[in-house]
């Protein structure tokens, strides 16, 4: 005979607000096989958990009940401190009287009536729970990282100091992200390239680390601790082993005006060519599609003058399979761009600026690196349309960020600070120029960064104009820029020789292709999602995939470099153990009355389902039926769903139990 | 040609007034093209401006009434107007976001909204309904050689989601349909600019000031003449034409059309159906020195 013991907790008011809290205890004490119910104001807290785990002892419990939050909040908790008191954790179940009732209700008694019958529903099931063992599963001690820029950098190196592998795919020809394209850095100014570069060079002389650069995931199968990846390495048409990186083959090129991608364009490169100089691996790329030889079989040049052979016309995709235990997602952003988008996207782009067609109204990123001094111009700022020093910029923030009408609602965060920063490298090297900010807000959440804002304005003379720009058209050689000055309630018009816009920040373009791959979720706008806003930042929902940097949200590189160590911390703890422990809800074969239909196997998205051979004593085959494996098996259900012989269960959502909830209505 | 097309035709109080060239010119165009007009018996104001400014339940009240009764008449409904076009889909647009304001204006009419009854500006039944190719067809005298500056205002494609006539920054509905007849068209500045609309009566300053910028602009770009949708616009362009010249001592000389006279006169209709005498602008001369009429 089951002693079911039933906590009823208030939530603070969360649900005696609508709840009456007493009377579902004193109701639920009357029905059949409680032994013991009480109700109390925090039941997750310290005196609740000991409330729980003395009334198990006291009264002999045998089965719990918790009426509270949803199971996806606390059910981990409580079955924690029921095990403590020396119970299986899985004769303890949830009642949602939170989510599922006051939240969502007004009516008191009706909310109260319901309630009675949600905890009387979790008792009747609770008496069909069977004591289900913990399942372990080896873990592989090695970890992939996607994406090669400060997050995925920073992740690696802090995993690999552990003394574990790392897998460190990038899909560009270098590893650097953007950070790697950025000119000084805020609040402190220092260079990027300076503080980025050695940790790129820590990366390629790593033991621990292995680099696939101009690589692609292609494939992720398995689960937490036991991951298979495959991964796509792209034909680099030189061989990595032989090439020195001398760079003689990008001096001989015949394809010289190539726009490079990582100057934003306006620089140029080779056909057969390294990003930016200080790319790790330094070792080129031949660009197929602008290749002379890909295109017309002539030439080869560079395969001449490669002292060492490494250029290789013949080389061929690779597939590589991997085997990991975590994987930590790090692909970083995209930046919105003000062209007309293809019908159908929700980003609409900006007809009022020309939808990009005025060459001097440029970007924060091409800013970025017109203002390096490794970029394009040597560090000089100078218009792209005539390379003439612009002696009024315009600066304008905001733009696709919160402005729902464009498709976007969320502040892009990065913004404030780097225009702040774009005005002082404006004012170092333009003496005699001007700039001028469109701004709604300035947001300056971050240490130091309110002072850096205001030393833009104080010291480096950026003048702030508090409203937006309505249009930007081109006048001869200048760009009008119509705005408002809402501080003052007059329209300002300026005529500018650059435009510098603060576009919004969004995922990699294939950031949802590739959450697919992984099985992870993200939002509407591709950003993924992490298990919990507040207390799980950095893991995804999906077991043993961890996430860094600005691919879960747009981040500055000092909150960036925090997630991506979190994240490394986290697969530490993860490898921290030689077998996963992993909660017992997993389908079961009742292979007696399974006929070996396999309709199980065909749903299965996990690939749980095998075949397995039944044989008498004799060995001779009797019949084939499915097989569930424990470690690979998702507990999500489809198999039970699907078996038209009903031989298949999932261990804690049995039928039984779902008919005992039903009845008991 | 033979009937194709049938619309119920919500002329305006403009039309009837200082703009009855737009309306004669409407007429004379659809005529020509072979489309029905008829216009909805007992149609009253939209409201344009003042209304929605005052009270909004009474701007609502109008429209959706007016909607109701065009209704009755067989057809999508035809609207010239930049404002009223405006108004009525704005209606739409509220009513059909907004429940508790819905409940109320059909208290006020006493009757059903009509929320997705089709609601159309010219410019879209000459380039969708109608299309291009068939406008094409049918422009026998087309516009070679001129120099069209198309000028949209502010209530043609704004605010976004609302009239959906076309892209609302940079919208080119009124470029195809002129192209289409023959003309070109120049790229300039302020096709979206504001031109002061009713500012024009309260704040004349403003508005000349707004003005001089289009006409600027239009100039600049090597325009001909301006072409316009809205019978406001085209007051303060045309209207206040010579004003303006005197103010800023510029000297623009820059005709007005409206939509359907410039089309007009590519099907082949005279400067009497088109009402070009009521211009104050002449256009007489560019006209003929184009060899158009």
């Amino acid at each position: 005979m089951s002693r079911i013991g039933v906590f009823i907790c208030h939530c603070g008011e969360n649900i005696s607000r609508t709840v009456d809290v007493e009377r579902v205890a004193s109701e639920i004490g009357k029905h059949p096989g409680v032994a013991f119910s009480t109700d109390y104001k925090y039941m997750c807290s310290d005196p609740g958990q000991t409330l729980l785990k003395k009334a198990i002892q006291e009264q002999k419990l045998t089965h719990i009940v918790v009426a509270a939050c949803s199971p996806r909040m606390h059910e981990k908790t409580f079955r924690k401190a029921v095990e403590a008191a020396g119970l299986n954790p899985f004769l303890c179940e949830m009642a949602n009287i939170r989510e599922h009732c006051s939240w969502v209700h007004e009516n008191r008694e009706e909310a109260t009536l319901k309630a009675i019958d949600i905890v009387g529903m979790m008792v009747e099931r609770v008496k069909k729970n069977r004591i289900l063992p913990t399942i372990t599963v080896p873990v592989t001690k090695r970890s992939l990282v996607i994406g090669g820029g400060i997050a995925g950098i920073q992740a690696a190196l802090d995993i690999a100091d552990c003394g574990h592998e790392v897998i460190l795919v990038e899909r560009e020809p270098s590893i650097g992200g953007h950070m790697a394209q950025l000119s000084e850095t805020f609040p402190t100014l220092d260079c990027s390239q300076c503080i980025m570069t050695p940790k790129m060079v820590d990366v390629a002389n790593h033991p621990k680390i292995k680099l696939y650069t101009y690589s692609e995931i292609e494939l992720v199968e398995g689960y937490i601790g036991n991951f298979q990846v495959t991964i796509k390495k792209k034909a680099r048409s030189v061989d990595e082993d032989k090439c020195t990186g001398c760079g003689v083959c990008m001096t001989k090129c015949p394809q010289k005006k190539i726009p490079n991608k990582f100057d934003q364009n306006i620089g140029m490169r080779t056909a057969i060519y390294v990003p930016f100089p200080q790319a790790v691996p330094n070792t080129p790329v031949i660009d197929r599609e602008n290749c002379t030889w890909f295109k017309t079989g002539k030439c080869g040049i560079c395969q001449k003058v490669c002292g060492p052979g490494a250029v290789d016309f013949e080389q061929q995709d690779r597939l590589i399979v991997e085997a990991v235990g975590a994987i930590v997602v790090a692909t970083g952003f995209d930046l919105y761009s003000i062209a007309e988008k293809p019908k159908g996207s929700p980003i609409k782009g900006y007809g009022e600026f020309g939808h990009g067609k005025i060459p001097d109204v440029i970007d924060g990123m091409t800013f970025e690196r017109l203002a390096s001094a490794s970029g394009p111009t040597g560090g000089r700022i100078l218009r792209p349309s005539d390379g003439k020093e612009p002696k009024q910029i315009v600066f304008i923030q905001c733009i696709g960020s919160r402005a729902r009408e464009k498709g976007i609602s969320y502040c892009s965060k990065v913004c404030c600070m780097y225009t702040a920063k774009h005005t002082m490298l404006y004012h170092h090297k333009v003496h005699d120029g001007q700039a001028y900010v469109f701004f709604m807000d300035a947001r300056t959440p971050g240490k130091s960064y309110d002072e850096f804002w205001r030393r833009s304005i104080e010291e480096e003379e950026a003048v702030y104009i508090r409203g937006m720009v309505s249009r930007l058209y081109q006048k001869g050689d200048k760009i009008v820029v119509m705005g408002s000055d809402i501080a003052v309630g007059v329209q300002v018009e300026i005529e500018a020789d650059m435009v510098v816009l603060a576009t919004a920040v969004m995922p990699q373009k294939g950031a949802d292709t590739l959450a697919q791959k992984l099985g992870i979720s993200y939002d509407k706008y591709h950003f993924y999602s992490e298990a919990h806003a507040k207390l799980r930042p950095v893991e995804c929902a999906t077991a043993g995939i961890y996430l860094a940097g600005a691919c879960q949200g747009p981040k500055d590189i000092p909150e960036t470099v925090s997630q991506a160590s979190a994240a490394a911390a986290k697969v530490m703890t993860l490898f921290s153990k030689d077998k996963l422990e992993r909660e017992p809800i997993v389908a079961r074969v009742r292979e007696i009355g399974c006929v070996g239909c396999f309709a199980c196997k065909k749903v299965c998205a996990y690939g749980a389902i095998e075949e397995k051979e039944i044989r008498d004593r004799q060995g001779n085959l009797i019949k084939v039926v499915a097989y569930v494996n424990p470690g690979v098996c998702a507990g999500c259900g489809t198999c039970q769903a699907t078996c038209p012989s009903k031989s298949v269960e999932l261990d804690g959502y049995t039928d039984e139990q779902i008919v005992a909830m039903i009845e008991a209505l | 040609m033979k009937t194709l097309l049938n619309y119920s035709y919500y002329p305006g109080c403009s039309l009837h007034a200082s703009a009855s060239e737009y309306d004669l010119s409407t007429r004379e165009l659809f005529n020509a093209l072979g489309i029905g007009l008829t216009e909805i018996p007992d149609w009253f104001c939209c409201g344009a401006t003042p209304a929605h400014n005052v009270d909004e339940l009474l701007s609502l009240s109008l429209c959706a009434k007016n909607l109701e009764l065009a209704d009755k008449v067989e057809g999508d409904m035809a609207v010239a107007c930049a404002s009223c076009f405006s108004r009525l889909k704005t209606t739409q647009h509220v009513l059909t976001e907004n429940e508790v304001k819905r409940k109320q204006v059909e208290t006020a009419i006493n009757a059903p909204v009509k929320l997705d009854s089709s609601v159309k500006h010219l410019l879209e039944i000459l380039a969708k309904d109608l299309g291009l190719e068939r406008l094409a067809t049918a422009a026998n005298k087309p516009l070679a050689g001129l120099k069209v500056a198309c000028y949209y205002g502010c209530l043609l494609t704004r605010p976004t989601d609302v009239p959906n006539l076309d892209c609302t920054e940079a919208p080119t509905i009124m470029e195809r349909v002129i192209e289409a007849v023959g003309a070109e068209t120049v790229a300039w500045t302020h096709r979206l600019e504001c031109c002061g609309a009713n500012f024009t009566l309260s704040r004349p300053g403003v508005v000349i000031q707004l003005t001089n910028a289009i006409l600027e602009s239009a100039k600049a770009a090597g325009a001909d003449c301006i072409m316009v949708g809205c019978p406001l616009c085209h007051g303060n362009l045309d209207i206040r034409q010579k004003e303006i010249e005197g103010v800023y001592n510029a000297d623009y000389n820059m005709p007005v059309f409206y939509l359907t006279q410039l089309v007009g006169l590519s099907v082949g209709l005279g400067a009497e159906k088109l009402g070009l005498d009521a211009m104050i602008v002449n256009p007489m001369p560019l006209l003929k020195e184009k060899g158009l009429l």
